[in-house]
């Protein structure tokens, strides 16, 4: 047997995971075909017995929307195809589920997310339900490739969600974490 | 005309006194499905002059069918606006709080519709 020092961050990996109860994890390029791919053991992986429909179909509507959202405007992109890069990840909580993103963000962008993001959080479901309607009455606003929807829709499916931002190397992050319970 | 179910796609069938949309909506491209989808209905609705009935039951649907689904409804309210007696019958699970939601609120936008939510 060969002896591998480095099997012990395979190791560390894998209990990492396993410690956090992330069931599901993708890191890389992300297209639209690779999320009809990733959609089956999603689904397959948040419907056990004792989960509720209910709950399956929020955690599944809120990865949904921000698996597209990296795919739409994610800043990095691979050079081969232009796909788009980002980290999206489920994680089994006590009472339910958490939904983790990270993607790059276009610099220009990021004030308008934020106060986007922070008008949204400030909202009761009520309130959600209701500008949920009247932005698909007026249409998208200007700066948005989808309906504009996206962060409204997932806004009423988690009970709490929290968002930062962070300058690296590979440019300014978009963290998002949300929960569903 | 019938556009089979997907993975992303909802099954639609649409015939000249009936159209019927059932499963999940999330394509990869809006509006590459959804343009057949709204022509098909659109000749449907042309062959002929009498009552139309439309069945919805949806189990999800991401933000931009959603904007299909008010252009869908937009589109047969102008044709029931135009005289046409069309019957929209919302169908969800009694435990779907998110399509229920969903149901009343198309409603509040269609007069000239008979417009049912139906508990399955």
């Amino acid at each position: 047997m060969t002896k591998n020092t480095r099997s012990d961050e395979t190791v560390a990996l894998h209990s990492y995971m396993q410690d956090r109860q992330t069931l599901f994890c993708y890191s890389g390029p992300m297209n639209e075909e690779l999320l009809t791919t990733m959609s089956n053991p999603v689904k397959h992986q948040i419907s056990d017995k004792e989960t509720q429909e209910a709950l399956s179909r929020r955690v599944f509507g809120v990865f949904i929307e921000q698996a597209q959202n990296i795919i739409r405007y994610s800043h990095h992109k691979t050079k081969s195809s232009g796909d788009s890069i980002g980290t999206i990840a489920i994680s089994v909580i006590e009472d339910g589920f958490l939904i983790e993103a990270v993607n790059v963000i276009a610099p220009e962008k990021r004030v308008s997310l934020e106060n986007t993001l922070s008008e949204l959080s400030t909202k009761d479901q009520e309130e959600l339900r209701a500008l949920y309607k009247q932005r698909l009455r007026d249409g998208p606003p200007d700066d948005s490739v989808g309906a504009g929807l996206g962060f409204i829709d997932m806004a009423r499916r988690v009970s709490r969600f929290e968002f930062d931002f962070k300058n690296t190397e590979e440019g300014d992050l978009f963290i998002y974490r949300g929960w569903v319970t | 005309m019938i556009f089979e179910a997907t993975q992303r796609t909802p099954l639609v069938e649409i015939e000249s006194d009936r159209c019927l949309v059932r499963g999940e909506c999330y394509p990869e491209n809006i509006s590459e499905w959804a343009d057949p989808v709204m022509q098909a209905l659109d000749e449907g609705l042309n062959q002929s002059e009498g009552a139309f009935t439309v069945d919805v039951e949806l189990y999800y649907f991401n933000s931009s069918s959603a904007k299909f689904l008010f252009d869908f409804f937009d589109f047969l309210e102008g044709a029931s606006e135009g005289g046409r007696k069309i019957t929209i019958n919302w169908r969800y699970r009694s435990d779907d709080d998110t399509m229920q939601e969903a149901g009343e609120d198309f409603e509040e936008d269609l007069s000239h519709c008979f417009y049912n939510l139906v508990v399955i």
